[in-house]
């Protein structure tokens, strides 16, 4: 039977969720620290979707409990004794990332490019020439394209942390993730401030020009279980 | 449009994010399904949507 694995925290909390798919979740005391995970029996088939969301359920739950540290959702490991081992070693590290997002989520901002996925440049021909100097003019609008979009999503992140007034530790700026979106970020908000965090984002970004904004969450810490 | 956004960030910190536990700690998903929702393949989703709104228009 394995296990899969949820969340670490310093105690078990009293009354703890349902494991995934309903079943018991199983506390397994690994020295100063503890892992959260479900008990999978042999033949469980492949996690899917529902299970990932699942598994946001079971760290939403617990992080309402206790402060705790997401583990990446499809983790398992063989046995209790074998997953105690995993963190032995790691407590200081673990423990002071602990510390830091303890009471704390996280909100997420994505802004998405409004128009057409194509890049401006990107298909661009020139006039003249043999095939390999239009390839290689196209080929140099496109970077040139995509270091200009990459360039605005960088001046939109800092503008981001200077609107509201966010520690730049508390940020986590993935840029240009895709053709469609400028940038994808992470904002952990001091405990108790999530929902009003998110209110400021969502108002201060619906002014932002050139791009349409989302913001989501409360989550749990995800992007911040690192201790900085 | 937002929704979707929404559930493509949340999936992609659960299948990125988080404490990494390495040694005999394995991960495995079943793939389609969870890459599908990835944000790298955001693009994917949205022109979908995209499209379903401009056929009901």
């Amino acid at each position: 039977m394995k296990l899969l694995v949820h969340a670490i925290a310093r105690r078990p909390c009293a009354e703890p969720p349902a494991g995934l798919r309903g079943s018991t979740l199983e506390w397994i005391a690994a020295g100063e620290l503890g892992i959260w995970a479900t008990p999978l029996p042999e033949g469980t088939a492949e996690l899917d979707r529902d299970d990932a969301l699942d598994h946001h359920r079971i760290v939403e739950a617990l992080a309402d409990r206790e402060a705790c540290l997401p583990v990446r959702f499809a983790t398992r490991v063989p046995d209790a004794t074998r997953a105690a081992v995993l963190i032995v070693g790691r407590e200081a590290e673990l423990s002071s990332a602990l510390v830091r997002v303890a009471g704390r989520r996280e909100i997420a901002v994505t802004l998405v490019w409004p128009e057409a996925a194509v890049i401006p440049g990107r298909g661009h021909r020139v006039q003249g020439g043999g095939p390999g100097t239009a390839y290689l003019a196209a080929r140099q609008h496109e970077h040139a394209a995509d270091d200009a979009r990459r360039k605005t999503a960088e001046d939109l992140a800092r503008r981001l942390e200077t609107d509201l007034a966010v520690e730049q530790a508390d940020v986590w700026h993935v840029m240009c993730p895709s053709d469609r979106i400028a940038l994808s970020s992470s904002i952990l908000a001091r405990a108790g401030e999530d929902e009003s965090l998110k209110a400021r984002a969502i108002e201060i970004v619906s002014g932002y020009e050139g791009v349409r904004a989302v913001v989501s969450g409360p989550w749990p810490p995800y992007s911040f279980v690192g201790a900085r | 449009m937002n929704e979707e956004l929404t559930l493509l960030e949340l999936t992609d910190r659960l299948l990125q994010r988080g404490v990494v536990l390495t040694g005999e700690a394995t991960i495995s998903v079943a793939g389609v399904d969870l890459i599908y929702l990835g944000l790298n393949l955001i693009l994917t989703a949205v022109e979908t949507l995209e499209e379903k709104k401009r056929r009901s228009a």
